[in-house]
């Protein structure tokens, strides 16, 4: 089983117009004054997982033919995981466990301002059964669970 | 050593073996009572001993001399049922049941003889024929069904009427017993003794024939001579002076003294008793300590738990093997429910605990030593039960159909609660499903499936034994099979 990553930035980036950045700007500022005390930017979550899927290839940075079964013969299964936001440089894990017993783990890098990532695994023949996927963060936190099978 | 020993031969008596040894000795002590003045009893006497000349050359290791006396039991025992069939169809056959079970005969010691004698001398001078018959020991009651039951004080008058000529019962035989005429005109079994002198008659034969099967004294009065017999073990002994008739009968029944002859028969009684018992022990110890044999025997462990909450998950061993030694015949009759071992889980902890078997743990039957034991330890894990809930996966096995693919699926309960032990739960993220066969689905659709449970000591619950997968099949696109 070869298992790889990547890490991804997402070019789709689009320029909002000046007076519109000002708004947010006063919104975000009047925003401000009404947080209570106390509460700190350690609260606040890194990132937000915007999607994660398993899937049969990643094809210009989109998950190709997600699916929840996979056949053995297609040679390897990914994990595509896109987040939208990301607040600052971080890091999350791929977990991929065959039954409950932990295959391989992956660390993958997420950049401002947001970031898809995938991790790859080569199957065969005898990793045929239910699989799963844990996404954490890297305060070891669940962030979703993909579950696969993988058959004939 | 030998002290070793002997504790070892008297250590470890069980309930059952006093009670083999009591009911075995008393056997042997009805069979003496029974065949006792008999020779039946002198040749079996001779038989145990050529049994105990066996066994002896058996433990010397002579072979030749066991096999020879086995042989010779062998024939012996047969030469004693043939030779004296009649003497033990005679025990067999003159005794009531209670006789062979309980009853001790004594000789007749109440007996008014004086009453006898003269009735006898008196019918001797009268010259009137006359058959008297006292049982001793041995009942004759078997032998002499017939006659008539009379019951009757003794006395002289009774005797000398029922003999006279013309009386109804005057043709049979008297029988006396514990002081009473208890039967009259009782007809006697004939003796087929071809050499018996010509002189004696009818009434000579049949005391004759009695004697033959019995203990008991018949007086015999001629009616043609006027003379007294007094006929006892095939034996005639004629009394030529009447005076001597009293002496006599007194000398075979109950002899001179009665409270001596009384206390007599209870010291041989005892004796013989106590004999019957050291025999019998004997002969148990012999069987049971004397053939020492080693048994394996695989017996189940028994954990006993005081928290009912506390569930044993695992153990490295449920049965051990116990290497025992004993007599042979208490080996063989021993049953594995005879024997256990028992482990408390007093201080023991949830999780993982190591135990020692020790013979404290092991309870054998009296008479059985424990040699070893294997494995002497034990590994178990124990754990409490919990609940928890876990999410389900679905189990999907085979291949699609070509140009289809599953995009989607729906675990309902997508958890389920499932009991069991805390430690297994602790480690459990998953619940299965049993494997779906995914060669029959083509579309979309909703299949009911059972959970598996591993280890198999979890328990989902009542209303989660099966769960509902909800999938979703499309078909590829073009764009999928180019991308891919």
């Amino acid at each position: 089983m070869i298992t790889e990553n990547c890490n991804v930035s997402d070019f789709k980036i689009r320029k909002s117009p000046f007076w519109c950045s000002r708004l947010l700007i006063f919104c975000g500022l009047v925003g401000f004054l009404f947080i209570p005390a106390g509460v700190g930017l350690a609260d606040q979550p890194r990132m937000v997982l915007a999607d994660a899927v398993v899937c049969e290839s990643i094809s210009n940075f989109r998950p190709v033919s997600p699916a929840v079964v996979f056949s053995v013969s297609q040679g390897e299964v990914f994990c595509f995981s896109e987040f939208d936001p990301v607040y600052e440089k971080t890091a999350i894990f791929h977990n991929w466990y065959k039954k409950d017993k932990l295959i391989f783990s992956m660390r993958l890098i997420l950049s401002v301002p947001k970031w898809s990532s995938f991790s790859r695994v080569q199957m065969r023949d005898a990793d045929k059964g239910p699989w799963r996927v844990e996404i954490r963060d890297e305060d070891n936190n669940i962030l979703k669970t993909l579950r696969f099978s993988l058959s004939d | 050593m030998p002290m070793e020993q002997l504790t070892l031969l008297f250590s470890g008596w069980r309930w059952q073996d006093v009670l083999d040894i009591v009911f075995n000795a008393y056997i042997l002590f009805r069979l003496y009572v029974l065949f006792r003045g008999t020779n039946v009893l002198r040749v079996l006497m001779a038989v145990v001993v050529m049994w105990i000349l066996g066994r002896s050359a058996n433990a010397m290791g002579l072979v030749i001399t066991n096999w020879v006396m086995q042989g010779v039991i062998t024939v012996a025992t047969f030469i004693i049922i043939i030779v004296f069939r009649n003497e033990i169809s005679g025990v067999v056959r003159t005794r009531s049941v209670s006789f062979f079970l309980w009853e001790i005969p004594r000789t007749q010691i109440n007996t008014p003889v004086s009453i006898i004698s003269d009735a006898v001398a008196e019918l001797a001078g009268e010259k009137i024929g006359a058959l008297i018959v006292m049982p001793l020991k041995t009942g004759v009651d078997s032998i002499i069904g017939s006659g008539a039951d009379i019951n009757a004080s003794l006395s002289r008058e009774m005797l000398v009427n029922i003999f006279w000529p013309g009386a109804p019962l005057h043709d049979g035989a008297v029988v006396i017993q514990r002081g009473k005429i208890t039967r009259a005109g009782t007809i006697l079994p004939l003796s087929q003794n071809r050499h018996l002198a010509s002189k004696y008659g009818t009434r000579h034969r049949a005391a004759l024939g009695l004697t033959e099967q019995s203990d008991a004294l018949v007086i015999v009065v001629s009616e043609e001579r006027g003379k007294v017999s007094l006929v006892k073990d095939n034996r005639i002994h004629e009394v030529r002076h009447p005076d001597q008739i009293e002496a006599l009968i007194k000398q075979y029944t109950c002899g001179p003294e009665p409270v001596k002859r009384m206390r007599r028969q209870t010291r041989e009684l005892l004796v013989a008793a106590m004999v019957c018992l050291l025999c019998t022990t004997g002969l148990w110890l012999s069987f049971s300590r004397g053939m020492e044999t080693l048994a394996n025997y695989d017996v189940p462990i028994e954990f006993m738990t005081p928290d009912k909450k506390m569930n044993i998950t695992y153990t490295s061993a449920s049965r051990s093997r116990l290497l025992i030694s004993g007599a042979r015949p208490l080996i063989n009759a021993l049953t594995l429910d005879q024997m256990s071992i028992k482990i408390s889980l007093d201080g023991t902890a949830v999780g993982k605990n190591k135990l020692t078997i020790s013979r404290q743990n092991v309870q054998l039957p009296p008479g059985i030593r424990l040699k070893n034991i294997e494995p002497d330890q034990v590994e178990l894990t124990l754990d409490t039960m919990a609940k928890k809930r876990v999410p389900v996966q679905a189990d999907f096995a085979g291949k699609l159909p070509d140009g289809l693919i599953m995009t989607s699926i729906r675990v309902m309960p997508e958890t389920v609660k499932i009991t069991g032990g805390e430690l297994v739960l602790d480690r459990l993220t998953t619940v299965f499903t049993e494997k779906i066969p995914l060669e029959n689905l083509t579309t979309s659709g909703v299949v009911n499936v059972a959970l598996v449970m591993s280890p198999a000591t979890l328990q989902p619950d009542d209303k989660h034994q099966k769960v509902q997968i909800r999938y979703t099949i499309s078909e590829r696109t073009r764009n999928d099979d180019i991308e891919s």
